[in-house]
């Protein structure tokens, strides 16, 4: 009992050390980025379209954007800060030494880790998605917030592993390896029409808006992009992947012998 | 205690340690060396940190690497120093109690024993940010002790410490060992070493060199060429005296003539034909610097010896 609670001990210790003013306004900034991008272009629109405006016809266009801001940049951002340097802070910071000495240290600290950057990187994105459904108004809010709030769930737990191995495998420079990948791959690869883009999270997370939001028109017209697959299909894949994600970050970690920047 | 079987280490073509066999039961040892000896490879072995290129490793009989929770009877102060400036001392020793997944109320009470032992206490709740360097050293011995491992591990424990700290910090080793622990305590520093054990391990370029009681040390340096360096402004008058015996290997005069370098093969003549020179010639000499007042000497001596290069 006592080593199950120890990834949450590990959670509540990094989330302490981290109630720092630059981290609080990050936390912050993430929320508040999406939200005034939602409001510009919402409130642009209804000014634009004046009487005619007919909140229906808005769901599609403001639910990609909520969707391309909160779960594919929003949720990036966060993880890119929490899940990529979790070893690499520790290295640098000399304190891996103190870590490793720990009989349950490497993994318990990996998961524990793995667990705050969700936490912290959920909260914000949660927020976010709440505080855009309420600017967009009921009849659309209503109708994306459950989609999105999930897509949120998901988006943060498989990039965190993602970027959680990206960092036990890269532990020098590796935010420019997290954000090459996630250039090349999410971003580009993502929207190749060919076999490679169903390998991509991104694509899986497209998948499963449209299917969510029964946007039949968009699938058949951007097949490459939302997929045609069903949603239990793109859930399965995520699964595979976080675990897949995990597990060899887990083996990674608990078999490479880092740096540990001191000399004698 | 501590088992190295022909271990070597490389970091790519750079050698960490090379060849180690060591053998100790449980007691205090000082590991010595000069920086970039190997203390710290040989330390991260110990620890199953670092895979040995060649031979084993066994702590308490066990491989650390596959048997991690061997990690439990050790406890290791790094020479690296905490980082982590917002959160307290407290705080930090408790949570790396319970990364040896001991419980959270026993891990509380362990980190506060371990915090008072080294008289932190008044201060463990506050950031260690607003620590001086000694507070940090005192906090890291804490979460090395805290656990209570059986065998202590120090690198360099002593940097940053006030006369005044460093007493505290030797009363504090001196009844560790009393209680029958084990204690590895690394330093470039002999005197360091000296107040707290009398065992030795010299470490240098990756090689033990020697291992053994000061006075065993001592014994292998009587028969091997050393070093010893006379200093005063006739030190280039003792030349000629010192260039007509059999026993001198070399001689080194500085530019400015006032500091002689004498490679001797028999030390214990040059010391009892010395001061008949002196007298003799009422030369000012200033003083003999002999390689156990100087780690770089003595270890080169080692070194001589190690390879073979004795007489």
């Amino acid at each position: 009992m006592s080593k199950l609670t120890l990834p949450i001990d590990v959670m509540l210790f990094e989330l302490r050390r981290s109630r720092t003013l630059g981290r609080i306004a990050i936390w912050f900034l993430l929320v508040a980025f999406p939200v005034a991008i939602v409001t510009a272009v919402h409130l642009i629109t209804k000014f634009e379209r004046g009487d005619e405006y007919v909140a229906d016809d808005f769901i599609e266009p403001l639910g990609m954007a909520m969707y391309f801001l909160i779960p594919e940049v929003s949720c990036l951002l966060g993880l890119l800060l929490w899940a990529t340097p979790a070893i690499s802070t520790e290295i640098e910071g000399q304190t891996w030494v103190y870590l490793t000495l720990r009989s349950s240290g490497r993994r318990m600290v990996l998961v524990g880790k793995y667990m705050t950057s969700v936490v912290w990187t959920l909260s914000a994105s949660l927020a976010a998605v709440a505080l855009c459904t309420v600017v967009v108004g009921p009849t659309i809010g209503s109708e994306l917030w459950w989609v999105l709030t999930k897509l949120v769930v998901l988006s943060c737990f498989v990039h965190a592993a993602l970027y959680l191995l990206i960092g036990t495998l890269f532990y020098r420079r590796t935010m420019v390896a997290a954000v090459a990948y996630t250039v090349v791959v999410e971003y580009v690869v993502s929207f190749i029409p060919a076999l490679v883009n169903k390998f991509t999270i991104n694509y899986r997370l497209r998948g499963l808006l449209a299917d969510w939001m029964q946007w039949a028109d968009a699938r058949s017209q951007a097949e490459n992009v939302f997929g045609n697959e069903p949603a239990s299909t793109h859930l399965q894949m995520l699964g595979v992947m976080i675990v897949l994600f995990l597990g060899i970050a887990l083996y990674r970690v608990e078999h490479t012998e880092y740096p540990t920047q001191q000399e004698g | 205690m501590i088992e190295l079987n022909q271990v070597t280490k490389m970091y790519g073509n750079v050698v960490g340690v090379n060849d180690l066999n060591v053998n100790l039961n449980s007691g205090a040892y000082g590991l010595i060396g000069p920086n970039g000896s190997g203390k710290t490879t040989l330390i991260n072995l110990l620890i199953g940190h670092f895979h040995p290129t060649l031979g084993s490793v066994r702590v308490f009989g066990k491989n650390p690497i596959r048997h991690r929770t061997i990690l439990r009877n050790i406890g290791l102060c790094p020479a690296s120093d905490v980082l982590y400036p917002n959160v307290s001392a407290y705080e930090w020793v408790k949570y790396l109690v319970r990364l040896h997944g001991i419980s959270r109320r026993e891990s509380r009470e362990l980190a506060e024993q371990a915090l008072q032992i080294v008289g932190m206490s008044g201060a463990m709740h506050r950031p260690m940010g607003t620590y001086s360097l000694g507070m940090r050293q005192r906090t890291k011995i804490a979460q090395a002790i805290a656990h209570q491992p059986d065998l202590l591990i120090l690198d360099e424990p002593y940097n940053g410490l006030d006369p005044v700290g460093r007493a505290d910090m030797t009363a504090v080793l001196k009844s560790w060992t009393d209680q029958g622990r084990g204690l590895l305590f690394a330093s470039h520093v002999l005197q360091e070493i000296e107040a707290v054990t009398s065992s030795f391990l010299l470490i240098y370029g990756g090689r033990l060199l020697a291992s053994g009681t000061a006075d065993e040390i001592e014994s292998i340096l009587a028969d091997t060429p050393q070093q010893v360096s006379v200093i005063g402004p006739d030190a280039a008058r003792l030349v000629h005296h010192l260039a007509e015996v059999p026993w001198v290997d070399s001689l080194s005069l500085s530019a400015g003539r006032t500091e002689l370098k004498v490679s001797l093969r028999d030390p214990g003549e040059f010391y009892r034909q010395l001061p008949h020179w002196i007298r003799g010639e009422s030369l000012a000499i200033e003083r003999l610097q002999a390689s156990n007042g100087n780690l770089e000497a003595l270890f080169d001596s080692l070194l001589k010896h190690h390879r073979g290069e004795t007489p």
